[in-house]
């Protein structure tokens, strides 16, 4: 709770601090109120509370899920040494503090016990990305990208509402646990009004647009391309997760007494999403908008440990989303640091041609971009795969084995293309000069690096804690 | 003393409705192609959902849904502007007073 | 007379849901607008109806007053005038259709025989300023503080995005 309300505050102060001359204390001062954040959110740990009337729980889960949205936040201020090279036309500290906002919002969708907060959390995230997507002013495909956001999001939004609406209609509650009692006694009776059913199914609907499932995802890749790296990498990390804790949670608890109703339909959404989400990702020609497929695809793997709904369905989600989101940080890290440098057409060069040659240029980024693949592609000793892993086992227990079998085909079609990158990195001449990137940069790139690959060999200690 | 319409309108010609007009954003949403009409067609869908929770609240007489609905009519406004901003920074950048841009939108 | 109302409502419901179908079908955008605008006055209409005078008001101050009147600013402003290329194809609009028409008939097929139990205390006070500010203040405090910071986000982040920047030309 405390989190939230200093992150709010934070943000105000972050845009004061925008009032200084100089530029280089906004990013140590995000960088130390994210931390702060972060120590509030671990001083609540097995403490269970419930706040104003209901509106909020804070519970170990939450304080898990906030950590991994914290770290992810650290991370990605950590790489955002500057924001272009226009330093007329950025405002560092406006971004900073719509983050910080954004954030908070996050952490109102992972603790919400009332359809109302997770509806507020999911706006002030959604507005914040808006925004963030459309920062870079000038680039005509920012803005685009922003305007469809905005369209699909706030179309997202509607479909969401009519569902809280229906569901209201039905049970005459917003708090989880008034539909969930009203869940399982109407199911034990069998008298569950047809409401429900149809709120249930939008409810769904926008949930898994806000997270980018198939075939709900048509906007991402465009977003994700158009959008500034460094943004990119906040939108495919934080949104996500925060997106997974707040479905898992509905589902779980609101819903848990129509599983059936659910649990087939949504099935056949992580099926179409791990089949398109790969199969597209493996044509891409730009490394951006592979890893705009790429983490569609990976929402397909996080939506089959919902519909498995199992105990351990949760550590998994976990468990996975801190690697996806360490992996997927490092992979936008370098590839900033090298379109900066690669020109192609006008802009920064995206392309997979951009990283031939990497590791003669500069080894340590190369190495970077490998674990990060790895990871991705869900290989032993690195995070991704005790992710993958956790998330299959919690299928087998469900006896999801059909899905099962698609998962782990498509993890192979995973492996073709985030191969592709190392291939050029390691196997193809370099072109132009070599890339420096500064200390700090350079600092968080490594620490993503070393997590994945303690995460892969001693799993044990994070999973202990989910 | 309960409201005549309760008395007399059964609840679900308010949800056939509200469905209806929801329905109509949604064909608004995907069949135009003009950013300012696909907005307005997203500020019908949210009414229709006002118009929902209202009736409900109403049917129950449970102020909750009323309360949500405040909330909705707060959050839409801030919307609004952003969504508003986003269209003028376009025009910025097209610069031409015919926003061409905004219908060759790739869906 | 005991029909009035019924007719009231009638009425009301064709004008709303005509001023709607303009709203999508209009060519020109202030067309749009302004129906919009009447489809706005009937559902405060519908709310007095239906005992929730506070959000009637508001609904006539937030929508129809500040919104729309920030739709008509800006399309006058960017001077859109008829949009004669609509360069949708008519299999996708007729695709749009058919999907609009499947949802509305799927939903009222389920809800047809939605069972609907009277409250056993009927509170005409629902809808009033006394009891809907005590709920906001009392049970939704949290969720209406936070939603200043949604206000702080889409604050900064329209002036930061509609700004003139250094260089770029005024309108």
């Amino acid at each position: 709770m405390l989190s939230i309300i200093s992150l709010s505050i934070f943000g105000i102060v972050n845009l004061f601090l925008g009032f200084l001359k100089s530029r280089r204390i906004l990013l140590p001062a995000t960088l130390l109120f994210l931390i702060v954040a972060l120590i509030l959110n671990s001083m609540d740990w097995n403490q269970q509370a419930l706040y104003f009337g209901d509106m909020l729980r804070v519970n170990n889960v939450f304080v898990n899920f906030a950590g991994i949205v914290l770290i992810t936040a650290l991370l990605i201020v950590g790489i955002s040494r500057h924001f272009g090279n226009d330093e007329e036309h950025t405002h560092p500290a406006e971004y900073y503090a719509i983050l910080l906002f954004s954030v908070t919002g996050a952490l109102m969708m992972i603790g919400f016990e009332n359809l109302i907060m997770l509806f507020v959390g999911v706006e002030v995230l959604s507005v914040a990305m808006y925004v963030l997507t459309g920062t870079d002013k000038r680039n005509i495909r920012s803005n685009e990208a922003a305007l469809k956001y905005f369209l699909m999001g706030s179309f997202a939004t509607g479909l969401l509402l009519f569902g809280v609406a229906m569901v209201y209609g039905a049970t005459g509650s917003f708090k989880l646990g008034g539909i969930a009692s009203y869940v399982q006694m109407a199911s034990m009776y069998g008298a569950v009004s047809p409401l429900l059913y149809v709120g249930l199914l939008f409810l769904f609907i926008g949930m898994l647009f806000k997270v980018s499932a198939a075939p709900f995802h048509f906007w991402t890749p465009d977003v994700y391309e158009g959008a500034p790296t460094i943004f990119t990498a906040f939108m495919s990390t934080v949104v996500k997760t925060a997106g997974f804790a707040a479905f898992y949670k509905i589902a779980s608890t609101a819903f848990a007494g129509v599983y059936g109703f659910w649990a087939q339909s949504l099935a056949v959404m992580a099926v179409l999403t791990l089949l398109i989400g790969n199969i597209t990702a493996a044509y891409q020609g730009s490394f951006k908008r592979m890893m705009a497929y790429s983490s569609i695809s990976h929402a397909g793997y996080l939506l089959l440990a919902v519909v498995a709904k199992v105990p351990s369905s949760q550590s998994a989600i976990l468990f996975y989303s801190l690697s996806y989101s360490l992996a997927t940080v490092a992979a936008f890290g370098v590839l900033m640091a090298v379109s900066e440098s690669r020109q192609f057409e006008g802009r920064g060069d995206d392309r997979y041609e951009a990283f031939n040659g990497l590791a003669k240029t500069n080894p340590l980024l190369a190495f970077v971009l490998t674990v990060s693949m790895l990871s991705l592609a869900g290989i032993p000793l690195t995070a991704g795969f005790w992710g993958k892993f956790f998330i299959f086992s919690a299928a087998v227990q469900a006896n999801l084995t059909s899905l099962l079998v698609i998962a782990v085909l498509m993890s192979c079609v995973g492996i073709y293309y985030y191969f592709r990158v190392i291939i050029a990195m390691y196997l193809k001449p370099a072109e132009g000069e070599g890339i420096s990137v500064s200390a700090g940069f350079t600092l968080t790139l490594v620490l993503t690096t070393v997590l994945t690959l303690l995460l892969g060999v001693f799993p044990d200690v994070v999973k202990n804690i989910f | 003393m309960i409201p005549e319409v309760v008395q007399r309108i059964p609840l679900q010609y308010y949800i056939f409705f509200a469905s209806a007009l929801f329905v109509i954003g949604i064909v608004g949403v995907l069949t135009r192609r003009n950013a300012i009409i696909i907005f307005m067609s997203v500020e019908l869908m949210l009414n229709a959902v006002n118009l929902l929770l209202i009736a409900f609240s109403t049917y129950r007489s449970d102020p909750n849904g009323q309360v949500f609905v405040f909330f909705i009519m707060a959050v839409a406004a801030a919307e609004v502007a952003v969504g508003l901003a986003i269209i003028v920074m376009i025009y910025r950048n097209v610069r031409s007073v015919d926003i061409g841009l905004l219908n060759k939108l790739k869906w | 007379m005991q029909n009035q109302i019924l007719y009231v409502w009638y009425l009301l419901t064709a004008v709303t849901i005509l001023a709607a179908l303009l709203v999508v079908l209009a060519k020109n955008p202030i067309h749009s607008v302004l129906s919009l605008v009447v489809t706005f006055f009937c559902l405060s209409a519908h709310y007095v109806l239906l005992n929730a005078q506070f959000l009637a008001v508001v609904n006539i101050i937030v929508y129809a007053g500040a919104i729309m009147v920030l739709f008509l600013f800006v399309i006058m402003f960017l001077n859109l005038r008829e949009y004669t290329e609509e360069t949708k194809s008519n299999f996708a609009k007729l695709g749009a259709a058919v999907v609009g028409g499947v949802t509305l008939v799927a939903i009222i097929a389920a809800l047809k025989k939605v069972q609907y139990p009277m409250p056993m205390r009927y509170d005409v006070r629902t809808g009033f300023v006394e009891t809907l500010g005590e709920v906001l203040f009392r049970d939704y405090l949290l969720p209406f503080e936070l939603v200043t910071v949604l206000f702080f986000v889409a604050m900064v982040g329209a002036v930061m995005l509609g700004k003139r920047e250094k260089g770029e030309r005024h309108f």
